[in-house]
């Protein structure tokens, strides 16, 4: 299971709503926390989200340990089974 | 624990540019001069006479400047390739280090924050850039002696989640650091784990 926690703060609502589109993806709140989770890898597309940079580099909360970021750039937030 | 203390009594600084940090803080940015003191040097024998002046910032807090008399950058050493006149830097130290310790003064509004970049703009000090981070939007200079200058406004106010993710970035931290792996990566997995132990519970607490 691949796992990231995302702070629901207005800046960051658009990163869980496309990390959604994904069917595999499911997001759920724990707390004031967005849940993202998936079976698989979780891709979110940062042009989709509109997210500006200082909101992007900073948007992850928590990610569990059997997760690992894979990618954080510009285009992409890619997180993978560890 | 009571938090009893009230925001920034004094900031200080040396300058050796005492009448162009007037001239930044009096007269371009209208920062009144609410103290000063005169006073011939004491205690250790090389201590200079001084002036120590004091610039209200708002609020009652105030920024302070010391000028010794007979003194020049010499007294600090060999000139920087970067930084300024209190801190000198080789020229292979990164920039990120270099712009990291800097004072940054709040406004209410873009209106206000405007209104400085305007006086800002007139002088000899013009704002280098003006940038909008995820919540706050900042304008920036250097003052007469170098040191990086911000006034910054909120673009909307903290919330209440914003504070339990700050206090659990901080525990996440404190575990880290002292660990074996103080890494980017293992604070995220850290912190990942305390939301699981305590973000469900704190809603409760903050019921919307």
């Amino acid at each position: 299971m691949t796992r990231l926690y995302v702070l629901d703060i207005p800046e960051n609502t658009s990163v869980a709503k496309i990390a959604a589109l994904d069917p595999e993806v499911t997001v759920d709140r724990i707390g004031p926390y967005f849940e993202i989770r998936s079976e698989g890898e979780i891709v979110v597309d940062r042009r989709a989200t509109t997210c500006r940079h200082a909101v992007w580099y900073s948007c992850v909360a928590g990610v569990d340990r059997g997760s690992r970021i894979t990618q954080h750039d510009r285009d992409a937030l890619r997180v993978t089974p560890a | 624990m009571a938090h009893t203390v009230r925001g920034v009594d004094h900031v200080a600084f040396p300058t050796f540019e005492p009448a162009a940090t007037v001239r930044f803080y009096r007269d371009v940015l209208g920062f009144p001069v609410v103290h000063s003191v005169c006073a011939a040097g004491w205690g250790p024998e090389d201590h200079p006479d001084f002036i120590h002046f004091f610039f209200d910032i708002g609020n009652g807090d105030r920024i302070a400047f010391f000028y010794y008399f007979g003194t020049d950058r010499s007294v600090a050493g060999p000139a920087g390739a970067k930084g300024d006149d209190y801190a000198r830097f080789g020229a292979d130290v990164p920039e990120f280090f270099v712009n990291s310790r800097h004072l940054a003064i709040h406004v209410d509004g873009e209106e206000d924050l405007l209104e400085y970049r305007r006086r800002l703009d007139a002088s000899e000090w013009p704002v280098f850039m003006q940038v909008r981070h995820e919540t706050i939007e900042s304008i920036y200079t250097h003052d007469p002696n170098g040191y990086m200058f911000e006034i910054t406004r909120a673009m909307r106010p903290v919330t209440p989640q914003e504070d339990l993710d700050a206090n659990l970035t901080i525990e996440a931290l404190l575990d880290v650091v002292g660990g074996p792996d103080p890494s980017f990566g293992n604070l995220l997995a850290r912190k990942a784990e305390l939301i699981v132990s305590r973000a469900a519970a704190w809603e409760g607490a903050h019921a919307r």
